[in-house]
């Protein structure tokens, strides 16, 4: 009975991801552009979007973005976490304010940051209006800073989300173990550093994989921030994917750059997956 | 058994009866009858095409208008999957070259008696009558233009500076923009998004060279690509993005429109609309001075942005029904102030009288002009509105204009060079 409960839901969402993988993929080997044209056209759609400006400002983007998110939310969220974690009073507020920002969506959060950050009606012109005129603020509309201003809403989205799983992390280490360090005159700072990170490495694994994925399919977040702007500065693959096949009707070509972006996710998931594989076989051969 | 063929035989005649009643209410029912889709949801052009269905059913037809809010780009999705689907609307917005693109994907609906009955072809200019037929048979009708070529200068700006008339000229528009960033006014008030971007460009270009424009950008000629008048148009666009404000990343034109009014700002190239925009937040049309943008050669330039509705082959009688009359409706001299006097743009007939007063002067203004320079050949279509080539090639070239425009290392000359490198990538 829980068989045929579990498995056709299962059957129907595995052959609705694998279908359109799969069709997407074949797509992207035709010579498709308003309308799906299943004439065979080879690597050329690759190596065409591989040679467009807008695939390498992409990447690299992705590249700078994906490592600064990454880094920022972790390490503030880390923050936030040891923070809560001193048995503060009013944890429960502290936790609900950090982790409140999740439940505002992308869009919200990248219109609202646009605003503060825009040099003409944002955060510079509060300072100038109060009087510090030498102030400067003008990550937004300068070519090679917009993509961190990209970073700073989204490690502002994300590290709350961060400071849940690590504090959950945290409080999960044995009390013993602390008593035990407690009892050899480690101080909190030494406490942390070589008791209690090192027991909760696999959720430190965990939030790096998912704040990774996070950053390939960021898509929302730019285009309400800076519409992958000025010019094309702050573009990301999700953007290119999107602007080849419903802006520009080229359906082939987006496909094509949507399967490189599927191969990104694949180059995080991939090696996490063998990795928890590896943990489980070690743990199976412990016991 | 037997049970199971009394049921059987029940069902056949069930069905038989449905059938018939389905058939008899179908007959009342086949009043001529469009399904529309479009982008045209709210605002004015909602208002216009709730008007135009009015004018559809108290000529007896049904009207179904289907608005895909938001992008051109976003009716086109709704399009594709609702051809895919093997249903396709009567009738849809669609146009400039997309109109080619789209016909050949599936059957369209041959309009050539309708119009030589109407006399259309003779009123309407000739680039719009290219577009509309692109294969030689008349696929898809216009239903209102809009001048992209136009300058508006704010009343109080231009009071300070003491300017009373619009620069014929780019050389005389510099000296304006110069004399505004003296007296401490941002000289410009376009955005900085894609399209705004691609129309400066381009609004430069067609009054430094019309001949060029029209060279470059509907044959892509190479020489011309490559030629003075397109880095002269790469030099104007830059003194143009170095007038506006520091902030127009990602900020449509309209988030500048009270600067703009308070005189804190100058001067906006901008299509038309614009002016829609203004009326519709409450300023006068004496707030502004307003007509067409610089033309060094001081002869009269048309750049030319069209909505288009193009028809679909239907099966159903009511709907070939339906959509001969919207066609006629369309095509009819009633049409262009119906629609234009509500969403502020030009009609497509040359020959209507605009002396209404539901028509600005504005208006009169650009619908004279359009007519003059259809007669003088003096008509282009634009880029940043997909009106002179295909998605694929115009989303291209704006890439290259756009990272110029908020890049001031990029120079005008290697501006022109991505320029050409990016049409050669996409040709």
């Amino acid at each position: 009975m829980p068989h045929l409960v579990i498995w056709p839901p299962i059957l129907v969402s595995c052959a609705y991801v694998l279908l359109f993988s799969a069709w997407t993929i074949w797509v992207s080997f035709t010579r498709s552009t308003l309308m799906p044209d299943y004439s065979w056209a080879g690597w050329r759609n690759y190596s065409s979007m591989l040679a467009t400006r807008n695939w390498h400002i992409a990447y690299t983007n992705l590249f700078i973005y994906g490592t600064c998110f990454v880094v920022f939310t972790m390490a503030l969220g880390l923050l936030l976490a040891v923070l809560i974690d001193q048995r503060i009073r009013a944890e429960n507020i502290y936790r609900a304010i950090f982790l409140y920002p999740l439940a505002v969506s992308f869009v919200v959060t990248g219109t609202v940051w646009g605003w503060l950050l825009n040099p003409s009606i944002g955060i510079q012109k509060l300072m100038h209006d109060i009087g510090w005129t030498s102030f400067r603020f003008e990550w937004l509309i300068d070519q090679d800073m917009a993509i961190y201003t990209v970073v700073i809403a989204g490690v502002w989205q994300a590290s709350g989300f961060a400071m849940a799983l690590l504090l959950a992390g945290l409080r999960s280490v044995d009390a013993d173990l602390l008593k035990a360090a407690q009892i050899d005159g480690a101080g909190p700072a030494r406490t942390y550093l070589r008791v209690v990170f090192p027991t909760i490495g696999p959720i430190f694994i965990a939030v790096l994989v998912m704040l990774l994925q996070f950053a390939i399919k960021t898509y929302d977040l730019v285009v309400a921030l800076t519409a992958g702007g000025p010019g094309l500065a702050s573009t990301l693959p999700t953007v290119v994917v999107y602007d080849f096949m419903f802006q520009r009707s080229e359906l082939a070509r987006g496909s094509a750059a949507a399967v490189m972006l599927l191969g990104s996710l694949a180059f995080v998931l991939v090696p996490y997956g063998l990795y928890r594989m590896w943990q489980q076989r070690k743990a199976r051969a412990h016991a | 058994m037997q049970r199971h063929h009394v049921g059987r035989r029940a069902l056949l005649a069930g069905a038989a009866v449905t059938f018939a009643v389905r058939r008899l209410r179908a007959q009342p029912a086949s009043k001529p009858r469009v399904t529309v889709i479009s982008q045209w949801s709210s605002g004015s052009s909602g208002a216009a095409m709730m008007a135009l269905g009015k004018v559809f059913e108290q000529q007896g037809g049904v009207w179904e208008h289907n608005p895909v809010p938001g992008f051109t780009t976003e009716m086109m999705n709704k399009l594709r999957a609702q051809i895919i689907a093997g249903d396709p609307p009567a009738a849809s917005q669609l146009k400039g070259p997309e109109i080619a693109a789209w016909s050949k994907i599936a059957p369209v609906v041959d309009l050539d008696a309708m119009v030589q009955q109407a006399g259309y072809e003779t009123v309407v200019p000739a680039e719009l009558a290219k577009l509309s037929k692109p294969h030689g048979h008349w696929i898809a009708l216009p239903i209102q233009a809009y001048r992209i070529n136009t300058l508006f200068i704010s009343k109080k700006a231009a009071d300070q500076v003491g300017v009373t008339k619009l620069p014929a000229t780019w050389a005389e528009f510099n000296a304006i923009a110069g004399k505004m960033k003296a007296a401490g006014i941002t000289p410009i008030a376009n955005g900085g998004i894609r399209w705004d971007d691609g129309m400066k460009w381009e609004i430069a270009l067609c009054g430094i060279s019309l001949d060029a424009y029209r060279k470059m950008l509907t044959e892509l000629d190479e020489k011309t690509l490559k030629g003075a008048e397109v880095l002269a148009a790469f030099r104007q666009c830059r003194k143009l993005a170095d007038w506006s404000d520091p902030g127009i990343a990602s900020q449509d034109y309209t988030t500048f429109v009270p600067r703009f009014m308070k005189g804190e700002m100058g001067m906006l190239l901008m299509g038309d609309w614009a002016a829609g925009i203004y009326k519709r937040g409450g300023f006068k049309v004496s707030d502004y001075i307003v007509g067409p943008a610089p033309a060094d050669d001081g002869k009269i330039a048309f750049d030319l942005n069209s909505d288009e509705f193009m028809f679909w082959q239907k099966p159903q009688p009511e709907f070939q029904e339906g959509q001969k009359l919207l066609a006629k409706i369309v095509m009819g001299k009633e049409f262009g102030p119906l629609f234009c006097q509500i969403t502020g743009s030009i009609p497509v007939r040359t020959d209507t009288d605009l002396s209404a007063e539901g028509f600005n002067d504005q208006q009169r203004e650009a619908s004279h002009s359009m007519g003059e320079a259809a007669r003088a050949n003096r008509v282009v279509l634009s880029l940043a509105h997909n009106m002179a080539q295909t998605n694929q090639i115009t989303a291209a070239m704006i890439d290259v204009l756009t990272e110029f425009v908020h890049d001031n290392r990029i120079t005008p000359e290697e501006g022109q060079k991505r320029l050409v490198a990016a049409v050669d990538n996409v040709r």
